[in-house]
């Protein structure tokens, strides 16, 4: 049999390990899945309950998966994955390790896709039997969710080599950092009722684009063409986030030694 | 033959402060080299150079003739590093944290399944395969975490305190283990701040001061270096009276932690050594044979000589 080409076969160590910790860590897996289908039930009933809320059921759905189920999972999840190499001091260990970034990264992105996949499986069970329906291409909905977790790992790398350097700080970057992308982004309140000035700035959100491409698909069956600049958006993104996840892991080092 | 490590001239500064200051050292294949030092002295930060996690403002390190600068992250490959604390997964068994660094290494999977029930075996692991490593006592960890950076081979060992933080009989367990290594031809560069390890584990020891090495040899070539062949710890509460008495013998004196140190120029029994110092000021003599930690505040210059 072929070996596989080393950056395959650690993407798929690093990946592999970390779902496997996930399974091993069964309380943090079910407020993981207790969290977003409360969200979900939540919420869902409040929209379903309105006769003047029913018609946005299904952008709220939407919006609760990318916003609410992926933001913390994904985002927050690969915060705490940083923070915890660093508190167990494995991530010198893998330093000092053949380890290339970008397979560190893709890793990552690729365990967090698959809880997010089981996340969308979830939520989608939950919403269709309050009511919601989801109206576009499958396809397209599953690519701006690949987008989309790859964005939020970006994210994630940026914000926990800079912010967390113990478990007990993810809770304080998330809120302090992440909770104003996802009001930025359009997840409490539609864009349109912002002010103008927060209109534009909210423009430089990549969850608002999420939100907006991933709603636009679901609720309202958009294909590409209508989607192109979200999409264009997202793509750009997350080139940006591999440039962004790969350079945070070399900072790693400095940082910690700064520390 | 080629040195396994071979290290020219490293400068290293943090801000203002020169850590290391042309440090040279050359470690061969197959030998277990001791690196001692007061903290500080820049012992972790040579380490870090030689395993890519820090880079020398100035000099070369070669590993198996190699530039390290031109192998880049393939030097990685060729290194192994162990650190006092046990960096492991504690959610995974033994076997999968060692699988999962084999993979980061890229060894085949045949290989691997057979380095890794190798190493189980070796390390004494077997009994603790179904334990997750979160729930394996210090010394465990610390034998699992000596096994996984032994998983891909290394060419060149680098322990960094490896029993520091582990109890009596866990270390006496490690030493067994690193003599194992040893006597199966591992090079190895070690630091610690116990000097029995050094003595027991080492072929050669470098004493660091002041950023470079400041004396290197065998143990009983640095223990020539001690002006004595055995050492008479003296209790006395008159510690000027009885420096005095035992330099009129001819003795070099010592004041080490409130207590005089006499280096005897041959070995002496306990009764000459208190006949000769007979004096009601003297309240406890002790004699012992000249270690490793005489030579090494000898040379890092805090035997505060009465001479």
């Amino acid at each position: 049999m072929r070996a596989r080409p080393l950056l395959l076969e650690q993407t798929l160590a690093v990946s592999q390990r970390l779902l496997l910790e996930q399974w091993r860590q069964r309380r943090g897996l079910i407020f993981w899945a207790v969290f977003p289908a409360a969200m979900m039930v939540l919420f869902g009933l409040v929209y379903a309950h309105n006769d003047s809320m029913r018609a946005g059921l299904d952008a709220a759905a939407a919006g609760i998966l990318m916003g609410g189920a992926l933001f913390f999972s994904c985002l927050g999840g690969t915060v705490a994955i940083i923070a915890a190499e660093r508190e167990r001091r494995t991530l010198r260990r893998l330093l000092a390790s053949p380890l290339h970034p970008a397979a560190y990264f893709l890793g990552v992105v690729s365990a967090q896709l698959l809880l997010a996949a089981v996340q969308v499986v979830m939520l989608y069970a939950i919403a269709t039997f309050i009511g919601a329906r989801y109206h576009g291409s499958l396809w397209l909905g599953g690519f701006i969710l690949l987008l989309s977790v790859f964005s939020y790992v970006g994210m994630g790398f940026f914000l926990g080599a800079r912010f967390a350097r113990r478990s007990e700080e993810v809770v304080v970057a998330l809120s302090a950092i992440g909770v104003p992308l996802l009001v930025l982004g359009g997840t409490f309140f539609p864009l349109e009722i912002m002010p103008t000035a927060m209109q534009r700035v909210a423009q430089l959100d990549p969850v608002l684009h999420m939100n907006q491409a991933f709603k636009g698909v679901a609720a309202y069956g958009l294909g590409v063409g209508e989607l192109r600049f979200e999409l264009s958006f997202l793509v750009m993104f997350c080139a940006l986030s591999l440039a962004l996840g790969v350079s945070s892991y070399r900072q790693l080092l400095v940082l910690d030694q700064r520390a | 033959m080629t040195a396994a490590l071979r290290i020219d001239g490293l400068h290293k500064r943090f801000g203002s402060r020169a850590v290391l200051d042309g440090f040279s050292l050359e470690v061969a294949r197959g030998e277990v080299m001791g690196l001692l030092g007061p903290n500080g002295c820049g012992k972790s930060t040579v380490l870090n150079i030689v395993c890519q996690l820090l880079q020398a403002d100035a000099g070369e390190v070669r590993l198996m003739g190699e530039p390290l600068a031109r192998l880049g992250a393939a030097a990685r490959a060729r290194v192994g590093l162990c650190a006092q604390d046990c960096a492991l997964y504690p959610d995974l068994l033994p076997e999968e944290n060692l699988n999962f660094f084999g993979r980061l290494h890229g060894v085949p999977a045949a290989q691997r399944r057979a380095r890794i029930a190798d190493l189980m075996e070796r390390f004494g692991l077997g009994p603790h395969a179904a334990t997750r490593v979160g729930r394996l006592s210090g010394g465990w960890q610390q034998r699992l975490h000596l096994a996984v950076s032994l998983v891909h081979r290394p060419e060149l060992l680098v322990l960094d305190e490896p029993t520091a933080a582990v109890d009596v009989a866990a270390r006496l367990d490690l030493w067994r283990l690193i003599e194992g290594l040893r006597d199966t031809g591992t090079t190895v560069l070690l630091t610690s701040h116990q000097l029995a390890e050094a003595e027991r584990l080492c072929s050669r020891v470098a004493v660091m001061q002041g950023g470079r090495v400041a004396a290197l040899g065998t143990v009983p070539e640095l223990l020539s270096r001690v002006p004595g062949q055995s050492v008479a710890a003296v209790q006395s509460r008159d510690s000027a009276l009885t420096a005095h008495r035992a330099q009129r013998l001819g003795w070099a004196v010592r004041q080490r932690s409130g207590q005089l140190s006499c280096l005897l120029p041959r070995h002496f029994s306990l009764r000459e050594v208190v006949d000769a110092l007979d004096g009601p000021e003297v309240s406890a003599v002790s004699v012992r044979a000249v270690a490793l930690e005489d030579a090494y505040l000898e040379l890092i210059g805090d035997g505060n000589g009465l001479e």
